[in-house]
């Protein structure tokens, strides 16, 4: 089977009992990999309602056909599992020497199942699948057990692992890599904690099939240098993704003080150019042409990681303007292995909920010393405090009450990524319908919103253009398994990934044979929901109320005296139901997931809720 | 009438400015200013006045303040 090494490798903490078991060509080619994987894995052996923090959900580490192989950005791999901060399918992906090594080692995907007895570190090499203890960092920072791991293994292999708040089952901590790298926002970290497995260590000496090897490594190496040029003379990686902060700002679409603003006088003194002055040294992922981790000197004189989501939730969204600070929370996010987006929210929920009476506190914005603070109270759960707002904005506003809900700043219950959408139509309906939560990787609509449509517009054609974006953002790049950048930053064509894919596969695939699965993976993650949410309905796919808040609106500025209204965004989502299929809960018809060749899932789903 | 161009990301590097005031004739357009501030016409793109997309054309007003951006995606 070329393309896929055709086996995914099963492992059990509970028995320590591994096997390696063979997938068949329909399965590769319906799903292809990533988070087509995961879905369809993860939908065929969950048990509807189990607990996501409990030994029934299961920790995938899924690849795809082009993962690991020299091209232009493909050291990417997709975490998934039972969403603890939704509850519904949960993913993310991170940049990882993972993506090669579990590849050569034999496996596209890594299926973990039950609870190891006690803290765990799982080494696979190539057939062999050992259960280490991990004593010895459990308590420990993701950096700290790094170089535990690098110190026994070298720097060449595969590490995944987490931190405190991962043991601690925080249900927003994320899986980490590399020195900088992370993923699985919805919890995933967590659900590694759940299990005690700290890390996963993988090491591979075989040969991935191709079809065609050398063809492929041609194309591949020369189109790695390519994209390197290209970025070289456009100049995005200067200041990378930090470089969207100033002209949010400008727009009005800057999270500040927990979104109630959307620009602020002193953002300039985190933006673009200011990291890109501070800036101590540069870091990618695997097979990287256009590495965007900038770090700097935080605080403490620590080297932090900075990107434009952690710059902007962690910065202007807490009102903190000075980089090394927002550095140093970013570290402890880092190090405790807390997703720093969630992070940001939830910390910007609590400083606005002591503002309006909803709970007694002391925290304000603009304490950067406090946040540091109530960042580790949140890993390791201590005190009350620490303990809810470990919870994600979501839960810690059903128990504050006081109508705190209205701000707290998440879709589904998982936060919003950095883009402020009191008036950005299209972009809350990206947030909305976003399958895993408020996830800015599915669709990121603005410039089109901006520029090709009106701001004011609530038409199908932003429904159409998030819908073409999910398509290729949270369809393609995540089931192929490649980073996105080279097409979203500086223009490299998506016929390219055709050409790797038949390089790899022999398979001649379309564009919009691709758009096909992206439509399958979606609905799929649509009956995933309706068997978790049976009762839901389109409330669901409806972004924070505070956006719609009149009290709310902007004084002065481009959008002053501007917010979102309930009944065109209610239009906004029909649109986006009709054009995807869906019927007006959201849930796809028969005849939709009929066309898409899972009508057999929906016939399943349909024990737990009604299809249309 | 005075205008102030902001230029973002790297056409900071490439152009030579953050931000600078300019003084320009009644009815240069936003066309006009791109001209006048030396960046490539034929690079995408966004132009903003005032934190709105501009329409092209378009006249600017004495105390606009214009942004020239690359396009961003969102990552």
């Amino acid at each position: 089977m070329n393309g896929w090494t055709g086996y995914i490798l099963r492992v059990n903490l509970t028995a320590k009992t591994f096997k390696k078991e063979p997938f068949s060509d329909e399965f590769a080619r319906k799903w292809i990999g990533g988070r087509g994987f995961a879905v369809k894995i993860l939908y065929d052996e969950l048990a509807p309602g189990i607990d996501p923090l409990g030994p029934d959900n299961k920790f995938i580490v899924a690849l795809g056909p082009i993962a690991g192989i020299p091209a232009p950005n493909t050291g990417k791999a997709v975490v998934a599992g039972k969403s603890p901060s939704t509850g519904g399918y949960g993913d993310g992906n991170l940049g990882t020497r993972v993506a090669e090594q579990l590849r050569k080692a034999g496996y596209d995907a890594l299926i973990v199942e039950g609870r190891a007895a006690g803290p765990t570190m799982l080494v696979i090499d190539d057939d062999k699948v050992e259960f280490l203890p991990a004593d010895a960092v459990w308590g420990k920072g993701t950096y700290e057990t790094n170089d535990w791991i690098y110190a026994q293994y070298g720097k060449g292999v595969g590490v995944l692992n987490i931190g405190q708040a991962g043991e601690n089952l925080v249900r927003y901590a994320v899986v980490r890599s590399l020195e900088g790298r992370a993923g699985g926002r919805t919890g995933m970290g967590a659900v590694m904690g759940s299990k005690l497995l700290k890390a996963v260590v993988v090491k591979g000496t075989k040969t991935i099939p191709q079809a065609d090897p050398a063809g492929m490594k041609k194309v591949g190496y020369d189109d790695l240098r390519e994209v390197h040029q290209i970025d070289k003379k456009a100049g995005w990686s200067i200041q990378s993704t930090n470089g969207v902060l100033a002209w949010c700002n400008e727009v009005a679409a800057l999270p500040v003080r927990n979104f109630r603003k959307t620009h602020h006088p002193d953002a300039w003194k985190c933006d673009g150019e200011r990291l890109n002055n501070a800036r101590i040294a540069t870091y990618g992922c695997p097979n990287c042409t256009m590495r965007c981790g900038i770090t700097i000197h935080d605080e403490e004189g620590r080297e932090s990681e900075l990107d434009y989501e952690n710059v902007g939730l962690l910065g202007p969204n807490l009102e903190i303007f000075d980089l090394p600070a927002i550095g140093s929370l970013n570290y402890l996010c880092d190090d405790y292995g807390i997703d720093t987006m969630s992070g940001g929210c939830v910390l910007s929920f609590y400083a606005d909920a002591i503002d309006r009476g909803a709970v007694p506190g002391d925290y304000k914005f603009g304490d950067a010393a406090a946040s540091k603070l109530l960042l580790g109270a949140i890993a390791r759960r201590e005190g009350e405090i620490g303990n809810i707002l470990a919870e994600g904005s979501m839960r810690a506003a059903h128990k504050f009450g006081h109508g705190s809900i209205d701000y707290a700043m998440q879709v589904k219950g998982l936060e919003v990524a950095a883009y402020n959408c009191k008036f950005i139509p299209g972009m809350a309906l990206a947030f909305g319908v976003s399958p895993i939560g408020a996830h800015h990787k599915e669709s990121w609509v603005i410039t089109f919103e901006l520029k090709q449509s009106v701001r004011e517009s609530y038409g199908p054609e932003k429904a159409q253009k998030v819908i073409d974006l999910q398509r290729i953002r949270g369809g393609l790049f995540e089931y192929i398994v490649s980073c996105r950048f080279p097409w979203i930053e500086v223009g490299w064509s998506l016929e390219n990934y055709p050409k790797y894919f038949k390089l790899v596969s022999g398979l001649d695939w379309t564009l919009d044979d691709f758009w096909t699965i992206s439509d399958r993976i979606y609905s799929m993650i649509k009956l995933f929901w309706l068997r978790e949410y049976p009762q839901a309905d389109r409330r669901m796919d409806y972004p924070p109320a505070v956006w719609f808040d009149p009290t709310n609106v902007d004084t002065e500025g481009p959008i002053a005296g501007k917010h979102l209204e309930y009944d065109k965004y209610d239009g906004l989502l029909q649109h986006y139901y009709d054009l995807r299929g869906y019927d007006r809960r959201g849930i796809p018809t028969k005849a939709t997931l009929e066309r898409l060749g899972v009508a057999e899932e929906g016939r399943a789903a349909e024990k737990f809720g009604k299809l249309s | 009438m005075k205008i102030t161009v902001k230029l973002i990301g790297p056409f900071i590097q490439v152009f030579g400015f953050s931000e600078k005031d300019l003084d320009v004739p009644e009815g240069t357009t936003a066309d006009d200013l791109i001209g006048l501030v030396s960046v490539d016409r034929a690079r995408p793109k966004i132009v903003t006045r005032n934190g709105r997309a501009v329409v092209p054309g378009e006249a600017l007003a004495d105390g606009d303040r214009v942004v020239i951006s690359p396009i961003y995606s969102g990552g």
